[in-house]
């Protein structure tokens, strides 16, 4: 109703109008952004690992002293293990998901393909590890315990057959019919794919494997070493007993050995939070970043208003003598709040897709969802309305008789 | 229109009590031309701003065109300033962040009243105080009798029926001060009820009645000589 002149009268105040609406462009801009990459964090550290982690457990055992043959070691450790109460399943492999850890190969279609059709995670498993892990095998099945063989460290793996996640089978064969296909792990021998599981991520939750996260190969092996991660499958409830139990079951059947004493026990709730800690931490500082931000600009604007109504007492009791309600003051303050709200927005939403643009090409950000940008200049023109509420309601209370007297 | 009966008005700081007025009594007229005058701090302003309901008072009864109006809450009391009253300060109190016509506007805006009638009242007052040329300036741009003019097209504008004057002419040097006091004979002719406060006694004098305040009471003049003045007014007239 009384806009024209409240903006004839901000061209009095432009320089206090301006250092607000940058502010609240300013905040838009970042804020925007910033939620935006805090979203992409959370969904990155809460995707599924496609395994069971509540009841899982891993066990990082290292042999010292001379043992010659660790393949019979590594058998009787496993008997051992899938003995201890509360233990329903456990197997030895290389790596586990989220661990940082791990091996990752090129996989081709063809012999001594030039560059691989995709990379993979490479675990090693046998019969135990899918039950283990609480993987579902979508097509095609498990491996037999016949089929696991022996690896000793540092020989190239060359698996008869695999297994591979659903992600990694459309990326070798988009149609779907990855089942029964050849896969070369190794450059000159084929490796049959005999089951396909839903979902097991790699090792790695940082960049080097973001494009192939949930791209795993199980290969059916025993890796013989001096050091293996056992994974145990706990009882609901068994947990704490079982992370005492279990590594005293293992002194007790051989001593000459080593599990460390920080990271040799640790159920996969620990394994997650260890792998996204920075991650977590980032957001988490990250949103304070954007709580100052905006109260920061909140506290401007409560700044510029109070001494706004502090400068126009005499004009607000004039106005007041002149017929204004104190509804009338207030919606005048909140009006023009709303006013050099709006054109901060305005600009704060160019400099917010700008300010995306250029991340874009410079860290490969994702593009900015316009709904995010929305949903702040939604929110930046409410929080301005909040901040100037109390000093308009101060303007509102001046008397009218304020006109009369000049001081 | 305006009656007043033992109406007193009580100033409370922390130490003191000061009566600005105390078993106050005013009659005037519908259609009236009333000139207040009295020795500064005798509650002249304070009657005018309790008269133009930019203030409450403590005691007593007040009637404005026949309504007792301690009974109004504040919404009513804004409505009928600005649809009876118009207001002329010593001050101008014109708004310094708006031109002339959008000052003028701006009483008619709280009325609420349409764009094309807004602008027709806005152009005819300003016409009648001879500022037609200075509709887009802005106060700082005017000499002091010029804003006072807008004031009174303010004032003038919302065609009010009681106009108050808080010595319209106080800052206007004798010139200036025979212009504006014409305009207000103008808007008198027009049939409008007029109380100015003046410390002037040759203004004073063109008024059809004068009271006279004293220590926050009324002292009816009308049987004495038109006008005395006390030393200290003359000295405070000055200012
Ligand atoms: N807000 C206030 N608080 C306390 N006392 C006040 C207030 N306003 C006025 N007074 C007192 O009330 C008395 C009357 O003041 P008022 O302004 O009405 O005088 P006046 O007749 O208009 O004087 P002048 O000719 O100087 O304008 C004075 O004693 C003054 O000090
Ligand atoms: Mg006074």
């Amino acid at each position: 109703m009384q806009i024209s002149p409240i903006l004839s009268a901000l061209r009095h105040h432009k320089a206090g109008t301006a250092l607000i609406a940058m502010q609240i462009a300013l905040t838009l801009a970042i804020v925007c952004n910033t939620l935006f990459i805090i979203q992409q964090r959370v969904a990155h550290l809460s995707r599924p690992s496609g395994i069971d982690e509540a009841h899982l457990l891993r066990i990082q055992n290292q042999w010292v002293g001379q043992h010659g043959d660790y393949a019979p070691l590594l058998a009787a450790d496993l008997a051992t293990l899938r003995h201890v109460p509360g233990v329903v399943d456990a197997y030895a492999t290389n790596s586990v998901p989220l661990s940082g850890g791990g091996w990752s190969t090129g996989l081709g279609l063809k012999p001594s393909q030039n560059g691989p059709t995709a990379m993979t995670a490479i675990y090693f498993a046998d019969d135990h590890t899918l039950p283990t892990l609480g993987v579902k095998l979508v097509a095609g099945r498990n491996f037999r315990a016949d089929e696991i063989s022996d690896m000793p460290a540092l020989s190239k793996p060359t698996p008869p057959f695999v297994i591979i996640t659903r992600a990694l089978a459309s990326k070798l064969y988009p149609h779907g019919d990855a089942l029964g296909k050849s896969v070369y792990v190794a450059p000159d021998k084929p490796s049959t794919i005999i089951g396909v599981v839903r979902r097991l991520q790699a090792p790695w939750t940082g960049n080097f494997a973001a494009s192939f996260s949930d791209n795993s190969t199980l290969v059916p092996f025993r890796l013989i070493t001096n050091g293996t991660n056992f994974v145990l499958r706990v009882r609901t409830g068994q947990m704490g007993n079982v992370m005492r139990t279990a590594p005293k079951a293992l002194y007790a059947a051989n001593r000459m050995r080593v599990i460390p004493d920080d990271d040799g026990v640790m159920p996969f709730s620990a394994i997650r939070a260890k792998a996204y800690a920075s991650d977590r931490g980032m957001a988490i500082l990250m949103a304070v970043i954007c709580v100052m931000l905006l109260a920061i600009t909140a506290a401007g604007i409560v700044g510029l208003t109070s001494f706004w109504v502090g400068q126009r007492r005499k004009q607000i009791g004039v106005r007041r003598a002149l017929g204004a309600t104190r509804g009338d003051i207030l919606s005048y303050f909140l009006t023009e709040n709303l006013l050099i709200g709006m054109g901060g927005v305005l600009l704060g939403i160019a400099l917010a897709i700008g300010l995306n643009l250029w991340m874009v090409t410079r860290f490969e950000m994702q593009h900015l969802s316009l709904w995010y940008v929305l949903a702040g200049a939604v929110a930046l023109l409410l929080l301005g309305q909040g901040a100037v509420f109390a000093p308009a309601l101060r303007a509102s209370r001046v008397p009218p008789v304020e006109a009369t007297r000049s001081v | 229109m305006l009656k007043m009966n033992h109406l007193s008005k009580v100033y409370r700081t922390e130490v003191v009590e000061t009566y600005a007025l105390r078993d106050f009594n005013i009659d005037v007229k519908e259609g009236e031309f009333v000139a207040v005058t009295g020795p500064s701090g005798s509650g002249k302003t304070t009657f005018l701003t309790i008269a133009g309901l930019l203030e409450t008072f403590s005691g007593g009864e007040y009637h404005l065109d026949g309504i007792e109006v301690s009974q109004l809450n504040d919404n009513a009391r804004s409505k009928i300033r600005n649809e009876k009253i118009g207001f002329i300060f010593q001050a101008f109190n014109l708004i310094p962040d708006l031109n002339v016509y959008d000052n003028i506007e701006v009483p008619l805006r709280y009325r609420g009243m349409k764009g094309a009638e807004r602008k027709q009242r806005i152009m005819d007052s300003l016409e009648r105080v001879g500022l037609s040329s200075r509709a887009k300036h802005y106060p700082a741009e005017l000499s002091g009798g010029q804003q006072q003019r807008v004031a009174i097209a303010r004032a003038l504008a919302g065609s009010p029926r009681l106009l108050l004057a808080d010595e319209p002419t106080g800052n206007l040097d004798t010139q200036m001060a025979r212009g504006v006091l014409e305009l207000i004979e103008d808007i008198h002719r027009d049939g409008a009820t007029i109380v100015m406060v003046t410390h002037d006694p040759e203004l004073a004098a063109r008024a059809q009645r004068n009271v006279h305040i004293i220590d926050g009471q009324v002292v009816d003049l009308s049987e004495e000589p038109r006008f005395h003045s006390h030393p200290e007014e003359t000295t405070q007239s000055q200012r």
